[in-house]
């Protein structure tokens, strides 16, 4: 089973996603902020991380940032998905280092696509 | 035995202080410190200046431009510590920052002194920026005001934003009473088409009414 | 059943108590789980729920509330936070004793001390904090471990600081005697080696090791007297920032930083975690335990 790890600080958020991605055959694992997330990317191998990127702590891309920063994770899918809108949000995740990048609030459909295809599940 | 009290303390702490002399330790010569050091220097300067009222226009200016995330947390502490107007002002600004660290740790600290925000909160709610909106929503978690439920139900009867209502639905999952349930189902029928909004309506909807009842 | 009587009403099971019928139902319980999950990093799941159920209707209780609702209300919005630490304070063990949390005592051998000589010039003195120290078994724990367990103990001095708020446990601390119950994690030849028994069931630590450890009054949310702590390589501060308030807790961790070298090693307890508190250190994960470094080099402006 694909792992993934659910990365937002609205516990509904959290909740909205596991709900769509265990239908889909996922294991998801949640975390507040980046800083929860980063200690857990330690722990488990995580197929793909979803990432908010306002939260308290450390925000999006600074736990992407981080994360990109060790050669373990240099690999590891993160799609980004947040209400910051602008073009340049955008550009900054991918040159940050992110795969995908979607606006608040996300569609189920649309959303298992892209999560499947970036974890290597066929989009059936 | 390797394990050993040290003896000479008494030189350790001369040398300390007068490593902290190296600058003037008054209020001018930690500004100075606080813009030219080291990210060390920079440091202690920004935690001395918590004891000056009048540090908050310089702690400010220099949160603007630090880049070490050690110092920026050294500086947000002053304020807070500091709390006057300038700098929940200031820190209120930072909520439109590009830099997502800052509107970030902004937010959090502003979560931190939640009665002095009180004031500026529903200034906030009406915002023209619905990023600024939603971090007002975020605020609104930790502050304890006979009018927060008032708010969130304005937030979901008339914000056009749908992040923002989402952000509010959010908070009425933790904090919702029955006067909210109105609200929130005309929420769900103003975004009908969002299945983000009418997910975390129900859960709402679903906490309020099976949560224990009121004694 | 300890007062308790569970039963199935609609699709709920709920937990009644014995002599008022204060009810958390399964909707409460997700809503109070979400809650203390974002505020510690503490998750309670289903499997957990008789243990949360039973100590939250005591805090209504003792706090003299009558529903789950009101309570609710009540610790969130409580101006001094008090009642949240309670709270915590009854869903968390939290009892010392020697060789507590012993894998971050081998992550210190292991990974950590290596780590810090290799940046070290001989003669160089290693600096570590335990605070809080509380009665001792921590401070002690840390000299006893490296005595034993590290292998290059011969070649450096080591400097122990142990430090708390709380004067009471500090003489204690200093005495350095204890129950059965503090040193039952010991294996005997440690137990045989720096303590000696006192005949009425409790054992003294050596003299030697009371002699070795400073002990000392610090308030870890006041820079005033934290400032004079510096140079530290590693710094013990186990299960009491999770205690704290959001405010406090930032502080303290932030004077704690200020206290260590670029570089040293801090370990939270084991169920606390930095990303409830700041950004300002690394994540380090070695084998044993998850800990966290302040940042090496310090970049000039």
């Amino acid at each position: 089973m694909k792992k993934v790890l659910v990365v937002d600080d609205a516990g509904t958020v959290r909740m909205y996603y596991r709900k769509l991605l265990e239908e889909a055959g996922f294991e998801v694992h949640e975390a507040v902020n980046g800083l929860e997330a980063l200690e857990k990317a330690m722990l488990t191998d995580y197929d793909l991380y979803i990432v908010d990127i306002n939260m308290p702590q450390l925000d999006g891309y600074s736990f992407l940032q981080r994360l990109r920063g060790s050669e373990e994770f240099k690999q590891s899918p993160v799609m980004m998905v947040s209400t910051e809108s602008e073009e340049q949000d955008k550009e900054k995740a991918f040159a940050l280092g992110a795969n995908f990048y979607l606006f608040k609030p996300v569609k189920p459909v649309e959303f298992i696509k892209y999560c499947k295809l970036l974890t290597g599940v066929s989009y059936e | 035995m390797p394990i050993k009290k040290q003896e000479e303390k008494e030189e350790k702490l001369v040398e300390i202080e007068q490593e902290r002399r190296r600058f003037q330790r008054d209020f001018e010569g930690l500004l100075k410190q606080l813009s030219c050091g080291t990210p060390t220097e920079r440091r202690w300067a920004a935690r001395d200046l918590a004891d000056y009222k009048e540090a908050s226009k310089p702690l400010l200016d220099q949160l603007l431009k630090e880049e070490d995330i050690s110092v920026r947390e050294a500086i947000i502490s002053s304020l807070l510590k500091i709390g006057d107007e300038i700098a929940i002002q200031g820190l209120i600004e930072c909520l439109r920052s590009d830099d997502a660290h800052l509107r970030n740790s902004a937010i959090e600290a502003l979560k931190i002194i939640p009665e002095k925000v009180e004031s500026h909160i529903e200034k906030l709610l009406k915002d023209e920026d619905p990023d600024v909106r939603i971090f007002a929503v975020n605020i609104l978690e930790s502050l304890r005001h006979p009018k927060v439920i008032q708010w969130l139900i304005e937030v979901l009867e008339k914000d056009e934003n749908v992040n923002v209502c989402g952000t509010a639905l959010d908070l009425l999952a933790e904090v919702g009473t029955e006067e909210a349930v109105s609200a929130i189902k005309k929420a769900k029928e103003r975004f009908k088409d969002e299945p983000y909004i009418q997910f975390a309506a129900d859960v709402a909807l679903r906490r309020i009414n099976a949560g224990s009842n009121s004694c | 059943m300890l007062g308790q009587t569970v039963v199935r009403q609609g699709s709920d099971f709920v937990a009644f108590s014995k002599d008022e019928d204060i009810i958390i139902t399964d909707e409460d319980f997700e809503k109070f789980a979400d809650f203390f999950y974002r505020k510690t990093g503490i998750r309670f799941d289903e499997s957990k729920r008789y243990f949360v159920d039973r100590r939250l209707i005591e805090r209504i209780k003792a706090t003299g509330h009558k529903c789950f609702k009101n309570y609710f209300t009540f610790l969130r919005f409580e101006a001094s936070g008090k009642e949240l630490q309670n709270l915590i304070n009854a869903l968390t063990v939290n009892e010392t004793y020697f060789f507590r949390e012993e894998y971050q005592l081998q992550s210190m051998v292991k990974r950590m001390l290596p780590e810090i000589v290799s940046r070290k010039k001989p003669g160089e003195l290693i600096k570590i904090w335990s605070i809080p120290c509380s009665t001792g078994e921590e401070p002690y724990s840390i000299a006893i471990y490296l005595l034993e367990y590290w292998k290059d103990i011969d070649r450096w001095d080591v400097e122990i600081i142990a430090s708390d708020i709380d004067t009471n446990v500090l003489e204690k601390a200093k005495k350095g005697i204890y129950s059965e119950r503090s040193i039952k994690n010991l294996p005997n030849h440690i137990l045989l080696k720096y303590f000696a028994p006192l005949g009425n069931g409790e054992y003294q630590i050596s003299e030697d090791l009371r002699n070795s450890i400073e002990f000392t009054k610090v308030n870890i949310v006041d820079p005033k007297e934290t400032k004079r702590y510096r140079g530290f390589d590693i710094v013990f501060c186990r299960n009491l920032l999770i205690y704290f308030d959001d405010l406090s807790r930032k502080i303290a961790a932030e004077n704690l930083y200020d206290a260590m070298n670029p570089g040293g090693f801090i370990c939270l307890g084991h169920s606390e975690s930095m990303s409830r508190i700041t950004p300002i250190f690394k994540v380090r994960k070695f084998p044993e335990a998850i800990v966290y470094q302040k940042p090496l080099e310090e970049k000039d402006k």
